[in-house]
């Protein structure tokens, strides 16, 4: 199976319906991609599949097959990706850390869509818990790169 | 591990001797320089190599420190805040720091430090002890300096990560420094800024892992990789205290795609495998015969266990009861008084539901009988005693890791049967190679110590004023202290807190804890008793209020009327607000909304929050919450403020949706699917205010819980006109209000 | 006078005829027969899985085939699997293949009393003698005693009395097994053989009539595996209708399905979750084609809607102006799509599958509430499963969310009512995350 992540192809022998998160995290050593759930729910294993958010735990890795991957650790080379990146370290938004990957992939998902997102755009698309609540420096930093 | 031999050693190492003054004997290594020929003999990045100097503060060459702190860092920011309390001293930027968390070793203690992260308490106890260590630093620095330009230490200053003698306008580095400083003696009383030269503490410092933890280079523990590592992945009894009896498929686990192993340990099953998520599934396919515990025990739970029976017993619990408050005569006056207001309230066991599931590295080293560990947890000495115990291996043989934590809230304390670290180091020692355990999400809510179930018993009598004449309390829940292993004949402080020593000044008041054991183990959440305790208060004192005929404002206004710091809270908080209006009124966009109002005291600190509510199809929105902490004295604003509103954001999903309800002995939810957390999009805006009013220090990180929660629970008694007595309030649909 | 003694002898002998048929013993082949000698472990264990014994007659927790599975019956009481193990006290050790053979066939236990129809005798009644011989050797010689006593049923009297079964039997429950058509292949024979006799598909596919009873137990009628409604399922037509039945299946994807769990239209779930963990996929390949091809026999069924789905993507709703897209969009549309589509095999499409195409919504309200069990292949689990929204969104919400997907892409499966969403919700449990296997020995 060919593998496409953060431009590089990879080629892998791997079953057909192993979850991407792990295939990326354990065929890769990219560990930027966090395991919460397993189960859609929390979203930290957030990456971007052709510039769509999707939960990598519940993405079996053939139905990415040549599709184009990027995950936290490229996410800079990403012009959006970048100032979603510097709006999250300007507004402080990390505590603990662990979900921020996969909430910095959801909101650089949102504005390759969509660089002027309404209030309901925001709410669907970042839907990724976030334990330490830092819900509020999300909005913040979210809100500056709209006005950007 | 040990590999690399600093070329020479002792020299470079500060004795552990007597460092700081006046604080008796004291464990401190301070290495001020051991990086440059290090570096320079392997060819390494400093960063790389381990620190065999056993350095806290560690000044290396290009001028950056490395800071071994006593304490866990996730998410609190309690690494920046040392920064910038060991920065302002030592008079470097903060943003030059790196730290991690020190080894449980005696030679990392700071003096006047604890070793476990928790009580919100790790910037207060170290903000002397870490200013001490800077301004140590920088004394040597200085004297160093005066060494090489020769001139009088006096007559020398420092800048930013400088040396300067301004009167010839000479200056040198504090890398250059480093090593000649290290030789000297180390100063007894160095002198400390004084607060209004601050230039970091107080300040709005950025947080120093802030950028690592937004481009996901932060490794906690489940990223940890070693040289031929294997993946393990278990599959826990149902029931704690079952053993595994058989296994029935077992040659057909071990027969799929990658498995290397199949173990039966205690309390439990395990797959080994090359990587974690074919261990998973393997061990998910496993079938397994489970026998009952030999005998009944503390934490062997029962299979008819139910949150459900629980609650019906606590209603009419009588003991054991432990008096924790008793000033007047409450019972007698409340027997006597004509007007009566009584209430029950109830919370359900509360998962910690940190994003990070836990995991545990563990190298067995059967050539030497070492092990070396990673492992998420809070207090890494309570640990290192607790894996020697487990393992049988000398303290002295262990290398424990204590890498950045993705959330804990409590959940990495040393709660019986809740740490994946005895699996691990069973595993590593049957496959003779390091093995990285990680607990799938399902196996993780089968094992999480909850916050206690929790109800509490009120009772209050009304004067002819309208204000309260006696106040009694039961609380009833299992003692948290005891379920860690203190056996305990007195009330818990943790069932207590909140509900005891409250600064409102009831004449006559009573409360006693009532021992009510559960099988579950149970564990602190952020808050701690805080976190249910304060919401059955404040929502009864607006019962207590509302019956007597008082705004609840001036009912709290009346009962602090002696403490000027509570009432410039309260005024405060009203002011942030727009003045007090409590409503029901229609706001701009149409919805009828009430406000409602709560204190909170705790962890040495002290708040007042407002919030707004409305309440859509039966359900609660948060609108707005206004909060006031006073923790005395802060080191970081931005800090603060990210802790207020996390901690009220955690308190409002307690308040709205978490409850981990338990049927035939087991815990229903086994994942975030059926243990629901306050969606992101019901996060309300938090503003919060900071009071500096120079008390004694308090805590910051667990302020945050109890004020919103308890104050949105107000306002949607007052909004629907049903008080909630019960938790979540997802069980409720309530009316729109009137 | 003359009448009335003519009334009443008449009576008189209805009614003793009435107590001949209802308690009498049938006959079986079987009677004085003995069982053939040699009959492999093989053989009685594939049977037993054609037939999905193993899902009723074992507990949860409990020893394979020794009953005490509770079974509600609506409004009446629970009623228990019984202990079909090779004990000879408690369970059918020392039966005769005759006794056996009425139970299975006839739906009379071995002291006459009737059946509860929860044992789908009237399919079964279409078995050949081998299957049944084969039933009875792996049951008698192959699965290991369990003692363990049958547990009454909780139906209270006069509801317990089970004679009338008799005549429900003589009406409804065929006497002869499956007569092949020699006009069709023998494919087609196999095929029909299984669906209608041990795989005893019409149990959850046919509608009921008003006595309980299959409107149809074979191809004659069209309302033959036409679709119903069973225990808060509802079970798909398999018949040739557009959308909520097979029309758009072919006979591979029909083998897939069976075989493996899932394909292209859509992944098992609910009751037929466990057909599938426990029974279609030990089934040979021949044998899955021929239902197939027995299946795809069946023309589309008078008594449904006829369902044209076209994939419409521009019909969606924004989730700013539509609670139900704005759910889908935040709860359900990382896996399963904006665009409904879903990521087949492993993750069901939701746009033109049955349960988002049928009249009933109680399916797709169902895995919605309680989220999917775990679907166990070849002994291994499943890495993707349904999540359950129960303890997360309201009974408003799930009927947003199931009107709003129910009509987007295409999708005609009409609006979501709360109530009925209440309704399940109260009478449903969550289906487990745990990997259950059922052990047959
Ligand atoms: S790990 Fe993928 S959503 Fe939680
Ligand atoms: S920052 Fe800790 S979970 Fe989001």
């Amino acid at each position: 199976m060919k593998l496409i992540v953060n431009g590089e192809q990879h080629e892998l022998d791997i079953e057909q319906d192993a979850p991407l998160l792990w295939v990326i995290r354990e065929e890769l050593g990219l560990t930027g991609t966090k395991y919460g759930c397993g189960l859609a729910q929390c979203g930290a294993c957030t990456v971007l599949v052709d510039g769509m958010a999707v939960r990598s735990c519940v993405t079996p890795v053939s139905s990415v097959d040549g599709a184009s991957i990027t995950t936290i650790e490229a996410v800079e080379q990403d012009e959006v990706g970048a100032r979603v990146v510097e709006a999250w370290v300007r507004h402080q938004v990390p505590q603990c850390g662990y979900c921020q990957s996969g909430q910095v992939m959801a909101a650089t998902a949102l504005f390759k869509q969509n660089m002027n997102p309404d209030e309901t755009d925001v709410q669907v698309a970042m839907t990724n818990y976030c334990r330490c609540g830092t819900y509020n420096a999300i909005s913040e930093a979210i809100a500056s790169i709209k006005e950007a | 591990m040990t590999g690399h031999q600093p070329l020479q050693p002792r020299a470079l190492v500060m004795s552990r001797r007597g460092l700081l003054g006046g604080m008796g004997a004291l464990a401190l290594g301070v290495a001020l320089s051991p990086r440059i020929s290090l570096a320079q003999a392997t060819g390494q990045a400093p960063a790389d190599t381990p620190n065999p100097l056993e350095a806290i503060l560690e000044l290396r060459p290009d001028g950056t420190v490395f800071l071994q702190m006593p304490y866990v860092e996730g998410g609190q920011a309690t690494s920046t805040a040392m920064a910038q309390l060991v920065g302002e001293e030592l008079d470097l930027d903060p943003a030059m720091f790196t730290v991690e968390c020190a080894p449980p070793l005696p030679a990392y203690v700071v003096p006047g430090t604890r070793r476990t992260t928790g009580g919100s308490s790790s910037v207060r106890r170290s903000y002397m002890p870490m200013r001490k260590l800077g301004a140590t630093a920088r004394a040597m620095l200085i004297q160093a300096a005066a060494a090489r330009l020769a001139v009088p230490g006096a007559e020398l200053a420092t800048e930013p990560g400088r040396v300067i003698h301004p009167s010839s306008g000479r200056s040198l580095g504090y890398g250059e420094l480093a090593r000649a400083a290290a030789e000297l003696p180390v100063p007894a009383t160095p002198e400390l800024r004084s607060p209004e030269q601050f230039r970091w503490i107080g300040k709005p410092v950025a947080r120093i892992d802030g950028r690592d933890k937004s481009t996901g280079r932060t490794r906690y523990s489940i990223d940890v990789s070693m040289e031929g590592m294997l993946l393990a992945s278990v599959k826990h009894a149902p029931r704690l205290g079952m053993q595994v009896r058989r296994l029935l498929n077992e040659d057909a686990v071990r027969a799929m795609r990658g498995v290397h192993s199949v173990h039966a340990l205690a309390g439990c099953v395990a797959v080994v495998a090359d990587r974690w998520w074919r261990a998973n599934r393997a061990v998910e396919a496993l079938q397994v015969e489970w026998s009952e515990a030999a005998e009944p025990g503390r934490f062997v739970m029962r299979a008819d266990f139910s949150t459900a029976k629980a609650r019906e017993e606590m209603r009419t619990a009588d003991g054991p009861r432990y008096n924790a408050e008793d000033i007047g005569d409450a019972e007698g006056v409340l027997a006597a008084a004509d007007k009566v207001v009584e209430a029950v309230y109830d919370v359900p066991f509360v998962s910690h539901a940190q994003i990070e599931p836990p995991s545990a590295t563990a190298s067995w080293n059967d050539a030497e009988g070492t092990l070396e560990i990673w492992l998420p947890n809070q207090a890494p000495d309570r640990f290192i005693k607790m894996i020697s115990d487990a393992s049988g291996i000398d303290p002295s043989k262990i290398t424990l890791h204590s890498p950045t934590l993705g959330g804990f809230f409590g959940r990495h304390f040393v709660y019986p049967h809740s740490s994946p670290f005895p699996q691990a180091v069973a595993l590593t020692r049957a496959v003779g190679r390091p093995v990285k355990l990680i607990w799938s999400r399902e196996q993780e809510f089968l094992r999480d110590a909850p916050r206690p179930l929790g109800m509490a018993r009120m009772r209050a009598s009304i004067g002819a004023d309208g204000m309260p004449t006696a106040l009694k309390i039961e609380a009833v829940c299992d003692s948290l202290v005891a379920s860690m292993g203190a056996a305990r004949e007195a009330a818990d402080p943790t069932a207590v807190e909140g509900l005891a020593e409250r600064v409102y000044q009831f004449k006559n008041r009573k409360v006693d804890h009532i021992a009510y054991r559960y099988p579950v183990v149970v564990g602190a959440l952020r808050s701690v008793g805080h976190s249910l305790n304060d919401f059955f208060m404040e929502s009864f004192v607006d019962e207590m209020a509302d019956a007597g005929g008082i705004d609840p404002l001036e009912w709290r206004r009346r009962m602090v009327s002696d403490s000027a710091r509570h009432l410039a809270l309260l005024d405060h908080v009203v002011e942030m607000s727009g003045g007090w209006r409590r409503g029901p009124y229609t706001a701009g966009d149409g919805t009828k909304r009430a406000r409602g109002i709560a204190m909170a005291s705790p962890f040495g600190s002290e708040t007042a929050t407002i919030a707004e509510v409305s309440i859509r199809d039966g359900e609660v929105q948060v609108h707005d919450i206004w909060t006031v902490i006073d923790p005395g004295r802060i080191v970081n604003p931005t800090s603060v403020r990210m802790q207020m509103q996390g901690g009220t954001a955690l308190g409002l999903s307690l308040l709205l949706s978490e409850g981990l309800e338990f049927e035939h002995g087991k815990a229903v939810a086994r994942n975030y699917d059926g243990y629901p957390m306050m969606a992101p999009y019901r996060m309300p805006r938090v503003h919060v205010g900071i009071i500096e009013s120079g008390a004694e220090m308090g805590g910051v990180g667990e302020i945050g819980v109890p004020g919103g929660m308890s104050a949105a629970a107000n306002a949607v008694a007052r909004l629907s006109g049903e008080r909630p007595r019960s938790l979540p309030l997802s069980k409720t649909r309530f009316a729109a209000g009137a | 006078m003359k009448t009335a003694l003519r009334v009443f002898a008449i009576l008189c002998l209805l009614i003793a005829a009435g107590v001949w048929v209802a308690t009498r013993t049938p006959s079986s082949p079987f009677d004085g027969r003995p069982a053939s000698a040699e009959i492999s472990i093989e053989k009685g264990a594939y049977a037993a899985r054609l037939a999905d014994c193993v899902a009723c007659h074992t507990a949860e927790g409990g020893a394979p085939f020794a009953g005490g599975l509770a079974m509600a019956v609506p409004m009446l009481g629970a009623i228990y699997s019984t202990n079909i193990t090779s004990d000879k006290l408690t369970g059918v050790g020392d039966w005769t293949l005759a006794e056996f053979d009425n139970a299975v066939r006839r739906g009379v236990g071995r002291d006459g009393r009737r059946l509860y129809p929860a044992m789908p005798y009237p399919s079964y009644a279409k078995m050949d003698d081998a299957e049944v011989e084969q039933l009875y050797a792996y049951f008698t010689r192959h699965v290991d005693p369990v003692a363990a006593p049958n547990r009454p049923s909780e139906i209270p009297a006069p509801m317990n009395t089970r004679w009338p079964l008799a005549f429900w039997n003589a009406v409804f429950s065929p006497d002869k097994p499956y007569t092949p058509d020699t006009s069709k292949s023998d494919a087609w024979n196999r095929g029909a053989y299984l669906v209608q006799g041990p795989g005893h598909c019409g149990s959850c596919h046919t509608p009921r009539g008003v006595a309980m009873q299959e409107q149809s137990l074979d191809e004659s009628s069209d309302a033959y595996l036409s679709g119903a409604l069973l225990d808060g399922w509802y079970a798909p037509s398999l018949r040739g209708d557009p959308g909520i039945g097979l029309a758009d299946w072919s006979e591979d994807d029909i083998v897939a399905y069976l075989r493996d769990g899932r394909n292209r239209h859509g992944v098992v779930f609910g009751s037929m979750l466990e057909a599938f963990n426990n029974s279609t996929q030990f089934m040979t390949d021949a044998d899955l084609s021929a239902m197939a091809v027995y299946l795809k026999s069946l023309g589309p069924s008078s008594q449904n809607r006829r369902t044209i789905v076209t994939y419409d993507r521009a019909d969606i709703l924004r989730p700013a102006d539509d609670a139900g897209a704005w759910i889908y969009a935040t709860r359900c549309a990382t896996c399963h799509g904006a665009d409904g589509k879903g990521r087949a095999p492993s993750i069901p499409p939701l746009a033109g599958v049955s349960s988002m195409l049928a009249d009933s919504p109680e399916s797709a309200i169902n895995v919605t509430l309680n989220g999917g069990g775990r679907l166990v292949k070849g002994g291994l689990p499943d890495l993707y499963r349904m999540p359950q929204m129960r303890a997360s969104l309201t009974d408003a919400e799930i009927a947003q969310v199931l009107t709003y997907a129910r009509g987007a892409w295409g999708n005609t499966g009409g609006a979501v009512d709360p109530k009925k969403v209440r309704e399940l919700r109260n009478t449903t449990d969550p289906a487990s995350s745990e990997v259950i296997i059922l052990q047959m020995r």
